[in-house]
């Protein structure tokens, strides 16, 4: 009962809290809208700006060549690319820098060089002349014992001209140059775009056809776009937050101006004073779940389906969280100090949790920090109980942040002072 | 003699080398204003938080309305009786008056109409303001309600008018009176002699953990503040010096006032023969020692507004 009167307390106090407001729904609310708006293609597709500078032209006219205006075209084609031509005699670098202005951006610059479509005729040519050869001596190996020997002369005379026709031809490969700026982020993405428009456009030359048929198929009965996996993910994380952050300070607050020893005071005991606390976290990380999958309904469409599962993982979530926040306040005096230090904690358990990348995207010495960390497995539960449907992944998160919860709270519970040294 | 509510024998508290609190021993009888006075550091707040059952002893006792500060079933024992304002009272900034007193009246299994309270401490018209806006005088108030709302029989105040303006002061004196009036006994700490004095019915004087003196104020300023002062102010050398050697005990201070020390009534009436002899027309005052004085002569200082010892 008195647990209860703590926790209304509390909640209301939260409540009325402008700045807590903001912190424990609205800023999380806003993330999962930015991260929705990027990766539902909100607003129109990414584009990746490119300059070109194509530097083969006809000797005739000075115009650009045949082969050198169709690779830019098929760049075009990818719809991945806003292109700006460069003309062949101004300087790319220089260029790029003034249209780009003061307010700069990413400088990306291909040049296509002289002689590319002759390289390309050439190299092409010389490649077909080794592929005939190289097909036509397999067969000839394969069914040389039933020739007569007329034919097996007419073959060998044939693998001898294309021998002599592939020696005549040059060996030349045509080259493009990709200028990037190295701490460009999308420049990986950017080469390996190129890359393939550039292989399709080999094979497209040298007539090949496609042998390998790419099929896609979900291994999951539901489709789920990318801002499902946010959905989950950012709920977890500011569920983190409101308790090692926000908790761990308003408590420290709280002992520093003499709240917690005026209660101390009164019948309260220590015990009620943390229910109350915990209950208060777990009716704040309800509202935001419920908010965060509602704007995730309304905006981006989101399939994620919370059951009783997921509502227990919540709860154990808040007290786990709850419990890390209560013991970070019993070491430290000041609330600046229980910001920056549940700061320093939370912020890189956020992003080396699979919170908002994969692990699999990171190094393996992360993979295995993110073991050791509690938000990876309540944000996987979280995952797999709202979206997976897995049990066996829902249960093994859901049994370690069990027994972190209980380990965290009867820690957060130790170091909580209820009497003066 | 009314019964103790509260009693401490050979109390200790132990702080590595620093002995906060230093073998005290003393009483607090039902319906009484006790008052601790002593400056920063004394041992006051540690003495008050032991018997508060949040702060452990080292050694010796401490009773409660007979039930221990140490044993753990008479703490709650204790806690259901007895109200605190803390040092620095603070409470839920974002909660109104009336929450806030409800809080802490929801810890106790019953307590009295909060609004009874709320009117007692005349905060009515500020009963649904936030306590982020309020002055520190109704702050204060607000933690006075918040001790009464259990209806306690004892209230420990613990510097209930540090940091206050003096209208704010006042405030706070006033509602001790009431609580006086009200029967209930009241443990109050202070730093400030005008309060001890003005309002406490027994002071006990502690410095460096130890109490010094025990007694009424009448009682310490009879035994420990020394004589009546006659002050003629405005005097001159020559004055001073007639009087000097006739009475003794006479000083000029830095105002050019003459301080005649006077033992008794007979000796008050026969310094102002010779002065009404000599026809000395200045304005003449009698100054009687206050609990200042007391405090001056048995801890060799004074204490500052901010509550540090001034030797």
């Amino acid at each position: 009962m008195k647990a209860f009167t703590i926790f209304k307390a509390v909640t209301k106090n939260w409540m009325r809290s402008r700045s807590g407001l903001f912190f424990s729904i609205l800023f999380p609310v806003l993330l999962l809208v930015v991260f929705g708006a990027i990766f539902s293609g909100i607003g129109g597709s990414t584009q990746y700006s490119l300059f070109v500078q194509n530097l083969d032209l006809t000797a005739a006219n000075g115009e650009p060549t045949d082969l050198s205006t169709a690779f830019v075209a098929a760049l075009n084609s990818s719809e991945t690319f806003s292109i700006t031509e460069v003309p062949p005699d101004e300087n790319a670098t220089e260029y790029a820098r003034e249209v780009l202005g003061p307010l700069g951006g990413n400088m990306r610059i291909l040049v296509i060089s002289k002689g590319f479509q002759d390289d390309l005729v050439n190299g092409t040519l010389k490649v077909r002349a080794g592929i005939s050869y190289y097909t036509l001596n397999m067969s000839y190996q394969q069914i040389e014992q039933n020739l007569t020997d007329m034919e097996k002369m007419t073959f060998q005379q044939g693998l001898a001209l294309l021998e002599q026709y592939d020696a005549r031809l040059p060996d030349t490969k045509t080259s493009l140059t990709i200028m990037l700026d190295p701490s460009d982020q999308s420049g990986t993405v950017v080469k390996s775009i190129i890359a393939s428009v550039a292989n399709a456009f080999n094979y497209q030359l040298i007539g090949a056809e496609n042998v390998i048929e790419f099929n896609e198929a979900s291994v999951t009965t539901t489709s789920f776009s990318t801002v499902d996996y946010y959905v989950p993910g950012i709920t977890a994380a500011f569920i983190m937050t409101n308790g090692i952050i926000a908790l761990a300070a308003t408590t420290t607050e709280f002992k520093r101006r003499g709240i917690i020893k005026r209660l101390s005071i009164t019948p309260l005991t220590k015990l009620d004073w943390i229910i109350g606390n915990v209950l208060s976290q777990a009716l704040l990380n309800l509202i935001l779940t419920a908010i965060m999958i509602a704007v995730g309904w309304l905006l981006f469409n989101v399939r994620v389906i919370p059951d009783a599962i997921s509502i227990a993982l919540i709860l154990l979530g808040s007290i786990m969280f709850s419990g890390i926040g209560m013991t970070l306040s019993g070491f430290i005096k000041d609330v600046e100090a229980a910001s920056a230090i549940g700061n320093a904690i939370a912020f890189p358990m956020m992003f080396l949790s699979g919170t908002y990348f994969p692990l699999e995207m990171m190094p393996s010495y992360i993979q295995m920090i993110s073991k050791v960390m509690p938000l990876t497995y309540f944000s996987e539960g979280l995952r797999y109980s709202m979206l997976y449907k897995y049990p066996e992944g829902i249960y093994f998160n859901m049994a370690i942040v069990a027994v972190l919860a209980v380990v965290f709270i009867i820690l957060g519970s130790l170091v909580t002072r209820w009497k003066e040294k | 003699m009314s019964k103790a509510v509260v009693e401490v024998d050979s109390l200790v508290k132990q702080y590595g080398e620093l002995r906060a609190v230093d073998g005290i021993s003393f009483e607090v009888y039902e319906g009484e204003v006790f008052a601790f006075l002593g400056p920063n550091g004394a041992g006051k707040t540690t003495t008050v938080e032991i018997l508060e059952c949040i702060r452990p002893l080292t050694s010796g006792t401490a009773k409660i309305f007979g039930y221990e500060v140490t044993r753990n079933e008479d703490v709650k024992e204790i806690k259901r009786r007895i109200g605190a304002l803390p040092q620095e009272f603070s409470a839920l900034d974002k909660l109104t008056v009336k929450e806030n007193i409800e809080l802490i009246g929801d810890m106790y299994a019953k307590h009295l109409d909060v609004m009874e309270i709320i009117k007692l401490l005349d905060l009515e018209d500020k009963t649904n303001d936030k306590f982020e806006n309020l002055s520190g005088g109704l702050k204060q108030r607000v933690g006075v309600a918040a001790a009464l709302v259990s209806d306690p029989q004892l209230v420990f105040l613990d510097e209930p008018t540090t940091g206050l303006d003096p209208k704010s002061r006042r405030e706070v004196w006033a509602v001790i009176e009431n609580l006086k009036k009200l029967g209930k006994t009241v443990f109050l700490t202070t730093h400030y002699m005008e309060e001890a004095q003005a309002l406490a019915d027994r002071v006990a004087i502690i410095n460096k953990g130890k109490i010094a003196v025990i007694g009424s104020p009448q009682e310490l300023i009879s035994q420990h503040g020394g004589l009546k002062v006659l002050v003629i102010r405005k005097g001159d050398k020559k004055l001073a010096d007639l009087l000097q050697k006739k009475y003794g005990q006479v000083t000029l201070n830095s105002n050019e006032d003459i301080l005649v020390k006077i033992d008794d009534v007979a000796e008050f009436w026969q310094v102002m023969a010779t002065l009404t002899d000599m026809k000395v027309g200045k304005d003449i005052e009698v100054q009687t020692p206050t609990i200042e004085d007391v405090f001056l002569k048995i801890a060799g200082g004074r204490i500052t507004e901010e509550g540090e010892l001034k030797q």
